[in-house]
């Protein structure tokens, strides 16, 4: 845990350095990756209604999905937001300019953000929201174009009346549990010494200066201890005149046992991520069809009655479960910090869990339908294009032998880190009994991992 | 009490140990299944044959076009409305083998999907067994060599 | 910085607005403008979701025109008849198939769904329309078969299962084999030896008939011999097994048990041609009749815009081989 074992990387690849801290860095990726959504939204528009064939979701839903959860969250954390064309546009907007530092502040209405929605629960309404209706999102190339559209207008309009990125911080659905997987990564964007920022009185990386804008995601760089709301932008690393700023290659998962930041919103979006995986390997990936027409709405009673389940079993059903064991483990072990207290600081074993099961949910689609991203890369619109000569290639599944054989080694290890979150956050409530409150959840948490293996192998 | 708890994972890992024992295999029989094909649903969803045996499919469609494709047998088979198709094999791996729908058929097409479940299923028994050792393995070695560092638990958090 | 700040500017601009606008000019106006000749984009929907849009198309004989089938929604199966020879095959969703055509006759001709592709597969067809250089179009001609049917008073659309008067002979088991083998030594009437008056007249007929020239005969003797009349002879070409898998099993099912997909709710149920007793007193142009002009009060569809009369007349052939094979 010591800072130590920590490594420098851009002290090491000064060239690295160089590169992000240029202006011109994020906008480039930006721009790629705003082509690439552009494209996303047109053939959800105009091209053919046969998702499989479409572009915007097979490249959406399947390539950038994959791209995200399985390298880039647990590898890179937040590296997504870096480079996330949404926020784009407005940003751009806000700061009159899109490589060049304007002079002056942003260009907004300056609203205040209500401090009651400081936190990631809109976010977590938003991705359940837009979870309950995932299967016709998912699957509607029209409808999924308008979506991604409507991200991009909301992330305009937010930018518009408040400074920042507000959108990003606290209203995408995606951001959220970005920001809450990336305490796993193995990298961070640091202070190198924090005393230094303390001492320094301009603050530059929060204010802003000639280099770069105050940090658009309003944390102040100089005691972050965490990577779930940096969105690694850098231009902290522009503004700061001491060279203080730093990307750290560091153990994986280090931010969750950050204690004092833990917060029931968070613990809330681990229930969520965690239950959404579940019921995602169920509903999608199961035997069931009846499930899947109730998901697909094809009535809509049964709609409601699968929506209701959803929402119970993400904000009831697994919390309730968990409570209830945390309710045995403050007593087996004998813990005298309030029950509320704990239940936040333990659900945060549920982040290694819900993370390899996000990864197992993904492999076991991502695998098996991965060969539309080549068809569609020579007919984006199914208009009978063959730019590159894929266009007829046929849908193959590749490697299903290794599916389930990937699926059960991520499972079990995030298993096995979340039980040693789970002895180190109980250490620190009862040094002495610390395996007394492990056992109940490690219970818990090998039976959610076994409720997974049976659903993908049994 | 400590006794307790290490008989206890001696006993998780016993139960792993056991679900690795080979089990003993009965005749080869030959199980003919028809399978339906709608949206977005196999019926049945779910077959269950011991390593060994023939199975015999023949598959119908109700509704548009469907096909299934096996994964790990690569078998690929269409379908139309009316016209039945035999697909032949032996079920030579054990494990949950997903069969799927290989032409587009509508919205949810890439989520019809159904198991073939070769039993006795080594690789699952395998993986259970392997999350049964690993957790009681990660028990032992957190009463054995953290409970000393326990004393120190706050330092997990970091000024 | 100003310089990189103006490119960054452009490539929005571009990615916002030439963009779109590049892929949709090319789409909806440079292909079609600089096509060699006339393009026409068909979505072949299934008829709940619209059908062919457009369903009506004209050309004039002598032009050559690409029709573009895309299929939005599942696998439909195109082919344009009568008597082109014509058969797309299956369009997958997202999927262009093309086909490139120069009319060299007048005439009005049908493209259609020939992959049941919704409860309402039939009615997914479309009217191809070919003028003549002067700008006629050939009235349709009339069915000859159909004509003389009308004539005699037959009604097409008479109910036929359980009206039968040979109780006995729905027990008997017809071979066609056994039968070829009986017939050399039988009687056979001029009426029950003349093809062509088999196809007006039901197989009951031609038994009563045997078993009038050759009393001594059983009945199931009597039965047979009439079943090797029946059976084709030739056997039907195997486009025809095709055609009867694409148009007809879905009903009727693949051997003509009547037992149809269990999503297809008919107002009737599908005749069975497996089943003698139904077979018994069916007349083979009156099955003609019925496929080319659909069963009035029924859902049976009219093939008539589809197919040739010897297509039609080698399905009637098939439905006997299913009958007389069945067995």
């Amino acid at each position: 845990m010591a800072a130590d074992t920590r490594v420098d990387v851009l002290r090491r690849l000064p060239l690295l350095a160089r590169l992000l801290k240029s202006r011109a860095f994020q906008p480039a990726l930006m721009l790629l990756t705003l082509f690439v959504f552009t494209l996303a939204i047109l053939t959800g528009w105009f091209g053919t209604p046969a998702g499989s064939r479409n572009f915007g979701i097979v490249f959406v839903w399947i390539v950038w999905w994959a791209l995200l959860i399985v390298i880039l969250v647990p590898f890179f954390g937040r590296l997504w937001c870096m480079i996330c064309p949404i926020p784009a546009p407005g940003e751009w907007l806000q700061r009159r300019g899109i490589i060049r530092r304007a002079p002056g502040k942003l260009r907004s209405l300056h609203r205040r953000w209500d401090r009651r929605l400081k936190n990631m629960w809109l976010q977590n309404f938003g991705f359940l929201t837009i979870a309950t209706f995932s299967a016709i999102i998912l699957t509607r190339p029209n409808i999924s174009a308008w979506v991604l559209f409507g991200f991009i207008v909301l992330a305009i309009v937010l930018s518009l009346i408040f400074d920042n990125r507000v959108f990003c911080r606290y209203v995408c659905p995606v951001g959220g549990f970005i920001g809450l997987y990336a305490m796993m990564a193995p990298i961070e964007l640091r202070a190198r010494d924090c005393a230094a920022c303390k001492a320094h009185r301009t603050k530059d990386c929060v204010t802003g200066s000639a280099a770069g804008y105050g940090c658009p995601w309003m944390v102040y760089p100089g005691n972050l201890q965490r990577n779930t709301y940096c969105g690694l932008c850098m231009e902290c690393l522009k503004t700061c005149p001491k060279d203080n700023i730093t990307i750290r290659v560091r153990p994986v998962g280090a931010d969750l046992l950050v204690m004092k930041e833990h917060r029931l919103d968070e613990a809330y979006k681990a229930f969520i991520m965690l239950a959404c995986a579940l019921l995602y390997s169920v509903v999608l990936l199961g035997p069931w069809g009846w499930l899947k027409d109730a998901a697909n709405m094809e009535s809509l009673p049964a709609w409601a009655a699968y929506a209701a389940a959803f929402w119970g079993i993400n904000l009831l059903v697994l919390p309730g479960m968990f409570g209830g064991v945390t309710i045995i483990a403050r007593f087996a072990a004998k813990q005298t910090a309030p029950l509320r207290q704990l239940f936040i600081d333990y659900a945060y074993a549920l982040v290694p869990l819900g993370l390899a099961a996000w990864i197992a949910f993904s492999l076991g689609f991502v695998f098996a339908n991965g060969s539309y991203a080549l068809s569609v890369i020579s007919d984006p619109f199914g208009w009978g294009w063959n730019l590159f000569g894929t266009a007829e290639l046929s849908w193959t599944p590749i490697l299903p032998g290794a599916v389930n054989l990937l699926q059960m080694g991520v499972l079990t290890g995030g298993l096995l880190f979340g039980i040693n979150v789970i002895h180190r956050v109980a250490a620190h409530h009862s040094p002495g009994r610390a395996l007394h409150a492990t056992l109940p959840f490690a219970g818990l948490l090998t039976t959610l991992t076994l409720v997974f293996l049976w659903l993908y192998l049994g | 009490m400590r006794m307790v708890l290490y008989a206890s994972l001696l006993v998780i890992a016993l139960v792993a140990l056991w679900l690795l024992l080979p089990t003993q295999s009965q005749a080869a029989t030959t199980h003919h299944v028809t399978i339906d094909a709608a949206q977005y649903e196999f019926s049945p969803g779910r077959i269950e044959v011991a390593q060994g045996d023939e199975v015999i499919i023949t598959l119908t469609a109700s509704d548009v076009v469907h096909g299934l494709y096996l994964d790990g047998y690569d078998i690929e088979q269409q379908v139309l409305p009316g016209v039945s198709q035999q697909i032949r094999f032996f079920a030579d791996q054990p494990g949950k083998f997903r069969y799927r729908c290989s032409v587009s058929c509508g919205a949810l097409h890439p989520f019809m999907i159904g198991e073939l479940v070769v039993s006795s299923n080594a690789p699952f028994r395998q993986a259970v067994a392997a999350v049964l050792l690993a957790v009681a393995g990660s028990i032992f070695y957190l009463s054995r060599f953290r409970s000393s560092q326990n004393e120190q638990g706050s330092e997990t958090t970091r000024a | 910085m100003m310089k990189r700040e103006r490119l960054a500017r452009l490539l929005v601009l571009g990615i916002f607005v030439a963009l779109p606008l590049a892929l949709l000019g090319y789409q909806y106006g440079l292909r079609p403008l600089t096509a060699p000749h006339r393009v026409i984009d068909i979505v072949a929907a299934a008829p709940e979701a619209g059908g062919f849009q457009p369903d009506s198309i004209q050309v004039q004989t002598g032009e050559t025109v690409t029709l573009r089938f895309s299929a939005p929604d599942v696998t439909h199966g195109i082919a344009i008849g009568p008597g082109l020879g014509i058969d797309i095959g299956s369009v997958e969703p997202g999927q262009v198939r093309e086909i490139t055509l120069t009319f060299d006759h007048a005439g009005t001709f049908t493209f259609y769904c020939n992959t049941w592709c919704s409860r309402d597969h039939w009615r997914m067809r479309g009217v191809l329309s070919v003028y003549d250089t002067d700008g006629s179009l050939p009235a349709p001609s009339r069915d000859p078969v159909i004509d003389q049917l009308v004539a005699e008073g037959v009604d097409i659309d008479a109910a036929h299962s359980g009206q039968t008067n040979h109780t006995e002979a729905v027990a008997l088991v017809p071979s066609p084999e056994r039968g070829a083998v009986l017939l050399p030594n039988l009687t056979v009437p001029h009426e029950v030896g003349n093809s062509q008056r088999r196809r007006t007249h039901t197989l009951a007929e031609a038994a009563a008939l045997l078993q009038a020239a050759n009393p001594t005969a059983s009945e199931q003797d009597v039965i047979d011999a009439a079943a090797a009349l029946w059976l084709p002879s030739p056997a039907p070409p195997a486009d025809t097994a095709r055609l009867y898998q694409q148009n007809c099993a879905a009903c009727h099912g693949e051997t003509g048990s009547g037992q149809s997909l269990s999503t297809i709710t008919t107002a009737s149920e599908p005749a069975a041609f497996a089943d003698f007793s139904y077979m018994l007193h069916m007349r083979s142009d009156v099955l003609y009749a019925k496929i080319r002009r659909g069963g009035m009060g029924t859902d049976m569809p009219n093939f008539g815009t589809l197919f040739m009369p010897d297509e039609t007349w080698a399905l009637v052939d098939y439905l006997w081989g299913l009958t007389l094979a069945a067995e």
